[in-house]
């Protein structure tokens, strides 16, 4: 782990300086020299700019689910956890400490601080009857949350059918205004870690209650905010701050004591512009008329450019994204039933070119399993770090020979296959369709004949790889992003049997191995978070050896910066930035 | 003329319901995105999306649905509510409807002010050198992308990303009452990418025209009356050429006003245009169909507008 | 001292194919209140005779050489800026399809305002006022209407009467008639010619009627030039042509008049061969590839225009003694001619 110190010059009153935390084992996470996730003092006032391509996804905190929209959720919402930008371990931001978990792990207790207001309109102090109305409104489709069952459905009494209405969950408890008892139906090893989700972020029902009825709530229109900043809105609460695909403004919560957060808040106003060209975009911030990306990568001709620039290349940070990039081959059908053939197609891939189409080592590394490297001890390094590769070849490229002679195995005796036509569901543009052209290239080298059908990336995923119906033998362009840095959020939904759904299924391999069942069904209740990541590490292991998915890449996210303010990536989430830690120099 | 109007209008009608039927029945059959699971997020339960699509809607059959929506449009002028983020069609298309007529328009008198002098010149002077390089420009200017066009002027002139930095950025557009000056100043560059390669077009049309019009037995007449070429040419000319192009340009402006989709991309203004791009990258319908319905509107008003002034140009030309 | 003489006047145009040399050597007077017609096929030279005096044939490919002496100035080398002062004004033009010769986006009336007000400085209603006068003059019922008009709102009669009032609003001198009947139905054409007659007879103006139908050149024209690729051919007072003339092309014309009086079973006749190229003209005298009594000179040298008698010039190589027995005979042979 390197320490860093960083002395910035002309600062009056000494220095601060945070030491980049959990940076992942072995070695700089980041693909070039640079700035790696250092926090330095700021000086309050100015207004700083994001830009990006599209638009968030939604402004309610119940409802968003999106790496960019996070950037304006956390800084205005605050749940029960959050997260300082330079590390991936959740610390208290509504909670006065960490929850406490009973020996049997089925009550979770959690304090919130006393004399937390919200922003006007609304005004009055937050208590834990919002935060259990916060919670219990993600299980109503007309907010439309889509990780409350999935995080929250372990709580006593949450909904298993979603209706149109909030429901009453007697599981979560408020026996006092500042305490929240949450009386589990059997232990989760990652509940206390989903608290950071901005779900659990206080929403006033007095005041709610009206926008969420129907079938669409529009809270998000005329929500109120805890945290530092907020959207600017009028004074009956109506949201004015957000033109939807233009821009989102946010300006200081009145209402927000500094000294109850450990959120510095330098900015006096934070804008994001939205609706830029990436390379425009990118130029922009280069010459300081914008002082962030907030969705978008600088494309890659522009990232060598800046890299290989001097005067330049301190402005990028590269911060790992959580989870990784894999090809899916469906197990449910031939040939890929046969797990032979699927390790077969793990030692052709080409796994070097596929990273080219992507930009090449500037944008992450060659992943040889699934949970990537920013886990760091949160089951990387227990599942063999970057050590792990159970098909090796040289500079990853791929090795036909290996690949044929497990063909041979399989019954190929010529060692190659010799079965019929095998279909690929791509993205229809680049970067995705050429990485699809890649894999259907290396399989070609073991004599397979590949179609491939060519849709909009959407289209793949709802309409395609994720109905099992009309899945085809190989989905190329999937991948996930982890919600937390539990390899829980990791590997759950894509290779636990017991999430093959007929529609949205992210089990794109259908993927269903006793064995690992059990394994993920045994850590999923394990409260020791050592022997849990030891037991995740294990799962991995065995979900990566069954080449029912093959991972290829751990991904790096460019952070451009202007010159005028200091750097803040989120390290928990994939390098966004935090305008609450930025300032303008 | 009275009657031909009404019969245009009532076909008017019938197109625009065509369109939008078309518009519903491709987005059902061919393979986009399902609304309801981009809606619910990608960790949602099967009972979360369901629940979704009945409130969306989309649990009834196509032409319910399609009644509903026409309904819907008929009755209260609605023209839904966007999957993508809930906000009402309409609204978003009105809000953004100055943007796009400000690109437009705007586009329209550069290309009209440069192409049709352009073309006047170098018909006058027809195989001369200006002629030859004036059209030989027009040539390029027409076979250069929008897209390239605007990203090469974005990095010549605009602020930020211009060598010179004379013009506004990407992303500056305000409306005209927020500050005139920041308006006109962002939408220059705009302007002269729009105009270009219409500007071109129009300048080899005009050109034409006008050298087929001078070759017209009436000019002949003009001049053995012992008019100043310059009324020839300016007056008797000019006016025969350019009634098919006055039509044509409203033509081309009844299509850009359905959005120069484009150049508001790579200028990031908040136009009509953009806004159904977006649409498009998120297979969100109800906003699909209202930029559909609003582009057919605007192109079906354009032809009727532009059938009714070439009567009013050309005598000869008369509806019954 | 003729109102207009054209001198040895020569026209081409620089074209890709080549040059084209649509007049070569044309001389030619026109006397005030005389009417001169001028004959001959398509492509013989005539209309860019007829336009070249008042320079409508001044393109940037032409060559145009000689002199055109109208009130002691020559035409050919004056500015156009000078020429347009002429133009409608003192020689004024009528063509052939008033139809396309008139602006279809402007009202008849207009256009013939434009023309008054472009020479004259005369108010709008004034000018209005003459030309509804004129309209009248021309024979159009109903003038103050037709003001208004739109030329394909009339017929093709009224609109001829309609550019003819337009020529003579300024009651110019000369009045050019490119072939003013060509186009028009046969009832109209006697009306229109004699609209002619009368607006010749009451303003005194001189006229050049063109036109390749000799019967018009015998109702109306003192004295006829019959034109062939470029040069005139034979130029002689109206009644000599018609009983003495000494050319063979013209006698080829005159016989290839179909006549209602001649006998049924007779075939029409033509004048064999076509015109030449104006590019390649042939050596020698022009017409000889289709003359029917060339003699050996005529291969090898073109003939002067040579007065044969006063006031008839002939361009040919065969003797006078040779051209009027030859006229005898053809004269036994074909009554009709007569």
């Amino acid at each position: 782990m390197r320490r860093q110190v960083v002395v910035v010059a002309g600062l009056a009153a000494g220095l601060l300086a945070f030491v980049a935390a959990g940076c992942g084992g072995g070695g700089s996470t980041s693909g070039v020299q640079g700035a790696s996730h250092t926090l330095v003092q700021g000086k309050k006032g100015g207004t700083i700019t994001i830009l990006s391509e599209g638009d968030i996804d939604h402004l309610d905190p119940g409802a968003a689910y999106y790496q960019f929209t996070y950037a304006i959720t956390y800084v205005t919402q605050r749940p029960l956890l959050a997260y300082k930008p330079n590390s991936i371990q959740p610390v208290p931001d509504l909670a006065t400490s960490m929850p406490t978990v009973s020996k049997d792990g089925k009550t979770v207790t959690v304090h919130i601080r006393h004399g937390i207001k919200f922003s006007p309109p609304v005004n009055r102090e937050v208590t834990s009857a919002d935060v259990k109305y916060a919670i219990e409104r993600g299980f109503d489709a007309a907010v439309g949350n889509g990780y409350a069952t999935a995080y929250f459905g372990v709580i006593q009494g949450a909904p298993t059918k979603i209706g149109n209405t909030v429901p009453n969950i007697s599981g979560i408890q408020t026996p006092d205004k500042y305490t929240i008892v949450f009386k589990l139906s059997k232990p989760s090893g990652i509940f206390v870690s989903a608290l950071q989700e901005p779900l659990t972020a206080p929403v006033p029902a007095d005041y709610a209650r009206k926008y969420d009825k129907g079938t669409q709530s529009s809270y998000g229109n005329h929500e109120v905010a805890t945290g530092p900043y907020m959207v600017r809105n009028n004074a009956s609460g109506k949201i004015t701050g957000y033109t939807p695909g233009r821009q989102i403004v946010l300006v200081r919560n009145p209402n927000w004591n500094p000294k109850t957060s450990w959120r510095p808040a330098y900015a006096d106003r934070i804008v994001f512009r939205e609706g830029f060209d990436p390379t425009v975009a990118t130029k922009q911030i280069l010459s300081g008329q914008g002082d962030a990306n907030g969705d978008f990568p600088p494309p890659a001709a522009n990232l060598k450019q800046i890299v290989s620039n001097s005067s330049q290349k301190g402005q990028l940070e590269f911060t790992p994204t959580p989870g990784s990039r894999f090809v899916a081959l469906n197990t449910q059908k031939p040939p890929f039933n046969n797990k032979l053939v699927r390790m077969a197609v793990a030692y052709v891939l080409d796994r070097n070119a596929m990273r080219l189409t992507r930009g090449g080592p500037i944008d992450g590394k060659i992943a040889t399993h699934f949970i990537s490297p920013d886990f760091g001890s949160h089951g990387f390094n227990q599942a063999g770090g970057f050590g792990y590769n159970p098909f090796p070849s040289a500079n990853e490229s791929g090795d036909v020979a290996k690949a044929q002679s497990l063909l041979k195995e399989a019954g190929f005796t010529s060692g190659k296959y010799t079965g019929p036509q095998i279909t690929q569901v791509a993205d229809n543009s680049p970067p995705g369709s050429n990485t699809a052209a890649v894999v259907a290239n290396s399989l070609e080298k073991i004599g397979f004949n590949v179609k491939t059908i060519s849709v909009q990336h959407s289209a793949m995923y709802t309409r395609f790889c994720g109905v099992p119906k009309n899945a085809p033998n190989i989905c190329p362009n999937v991948g996930w992003i982890s919600d937390f840095h539990e390899p829980q959020a990791d590997l759950d939904a894509n290779f636990n049997g017991k999430n093959i759904l007929p529609a949205n299924n992210v089990n794109w391999s259908q993927f269903n191995d006793p064995q690992v069942n059990a394994l993920m069904a045994k850590a999923e209740v394990e409260l020791n978070s050592a022997k849990r990541w030891s037991e995740w590490g294990q799962v991995d292991q065995l979900i990566t050896k069954n080449a029912a998915a093959i991972p290829w890449l751990w991904e790096e996210s460019p952070t451009l910066y202007s010159t005028r303010v200091t750097h803040a990536s989120e390290l928990w989430n994939g390098g966004e930035p935090d305008v609450s830690f930025m300032s303008v120099k | 003329m009275g009657a031909y109007i009404v019969r245009r209008v009532l076909w008017a009608i019938v197109l625009l319901l065509v369109v939008s039927f078309l518009t519903f029945v491709i987005f059902d059959v061919f393979p986009s995105a399902d609304p309801a699971v981009l809606r619910a997020g990608r960790n949602a339960t099967p009972s979360l999306i369901q629940q979704i699509r009945v409130n969306l809607g989309l649990d009834k059959p196509f032409y319910t649905q399609y009644w509903l929506y026409l309904k819907g449009l008929v009755t209260h002028f609605d023209l839904g509510y966007s999957y993508y983020n809930s906000e009402s069609v309409r609204s978003e298309i009105f809000s953004r409807l100055p943007a796009t007529v400000s690109v437009t328009v705007g586009g329209f008198i550069v290309w009209m002010l440069i192409g049709i002098p352009v073309g006047i010149v170098s018909a006058i002077r027809p195989r001369s050198i200006l002629d030859r390089s004036l059209m030989g420009g027009a040539l390029v200017a027409i076979s250069a992308p929008v897209y390239f066009l605007g990203l090469v002027s974005l990095f010549l002139f605009a602020k930020g990303t211009g060598q010179l930095q004379w013009f506004g950025a990407a992303g500056s557009y305000v409306p005209i009452s927020q500050n005139p000056g920041q308006w006109f100043n962002s939408l220059v560059l705009p302007w002269v990418t729009l105009a270009a390669a219409f500007a071109a077009f129009y300048a080899r049309m005009t050109r034409g025209n006008l050298i087929d019009v001078m070759g017209e037995d009436y000019i002949r007449t003009a001049r053995a009356k012992g008019l100043p070429e310059s009324r020839v040419i300016g007056k008797h000319g000019l006016r025969a050429a350019l009634t098919p192009i006055v039509t044509m340009a409203g033509l081309d402006v009844g299509l850009l006003l359905g959005g120069a989709i484009l150049t508001e991309i790579v200028f990031n203004i908040p136009g009509v245009g953009r806004y159904a791009y977006n649409a498009i990258t998120n297979s969100d319908l109800p906003a699909i169909q209202g930029t559909v319905l609003f582009g057919a509107f605007f192109v079906v008003f354009a032809n009727l507008v532009v059938d009714i002034l070439y009567a009013f140009l050309d005598p000869r030309v008369k509806y019954g | 001292m003729a109102l207009l003489e054209i001198e040895d006047l020569h026209v081409s145009f620089r074209t890709l194919d080549g040059v084209v040399k649509a007049v070569s050597g044309v001389t030619l007077a026109l006397d005030s209140r005389k009417t001169l017609g001028i004959v001959g096929e398509s492509g013989s030279g005539k209309s860019v005779t007829a336009q070249s005096v008042i320079g409508l044939t001044r393109f940037p490919n032409a060559t145009i050489t000689g002199r055109i002496l109208y009130d002691g100035r020559d035409l050919v080398g004056m500015p156009t800026d000078e020429l347009r002062d002429i133009r409608g004004a003192r020689i004024a033009m009528i063509f052939q399809d008033p139809l396309s010769s008139l602006h279809p986006f402007f009202r008849v009336g207009h256009q013939i305002v434009e023309a008054i007000r472009t020479h004259e400085d005369v108010p709008r209603e004034a000018a209005k006022k003459r030309t509804i006068e004129a309209l009248r003059s021309v024979g159009i019922p109903s003038p103050e209407e037709r003001f208004d008009s739109f030329p394909h709102e009339m017929s093709g009669g009224m609109r001829q009467r309609a550019m003819i009032a337009m020529a003579l609003a300024l009651r110019p001198d000369v009045l050019i008639a490119d072939e003013p009947t060509t186009a028009l139905d046969v009832t109209v054409q006697a009306q229109v010619l004699e609209l002619i007659q009368a607006m010749r007879d009451d303003f005194g103006t001189a006229v050049i009627l063109i036109t390749h139908d000799l019967g018009v050149v015998a109702q109306m024209c003192d004295d006829v030039a019959v034109m062939y690729a470029g040069r005139v051919l034979e130029y002689a007072a109206r009644e000599t042509l018609f009983t003495a003339p000494q050319h063979p092309y013209t006698w080829g014309l005159l016989e290839s008049i179909p006549r209602l009086d001649a006998p049924r079973a007779e075939r029409l006749s033509p004048i064999a061969g076509s015109p030449p190229s104006l590019i390649n003209v042939p050596r020698g005298c022009t017409f000889h590839p289709r003359c029917p009594y060339t003699p050996p000179e005529a291969l090898e040298s073109e003939p002067e225009l040579a007065e044969s008698e006063p006031g008839h010039l002939v361009r040919c190589h065969l003797s006078v003694e040779e051209r009027k027995s030859l006229w005898q005979s053809l004269l036994q042979e074909h009554p009709v001619l007569m």
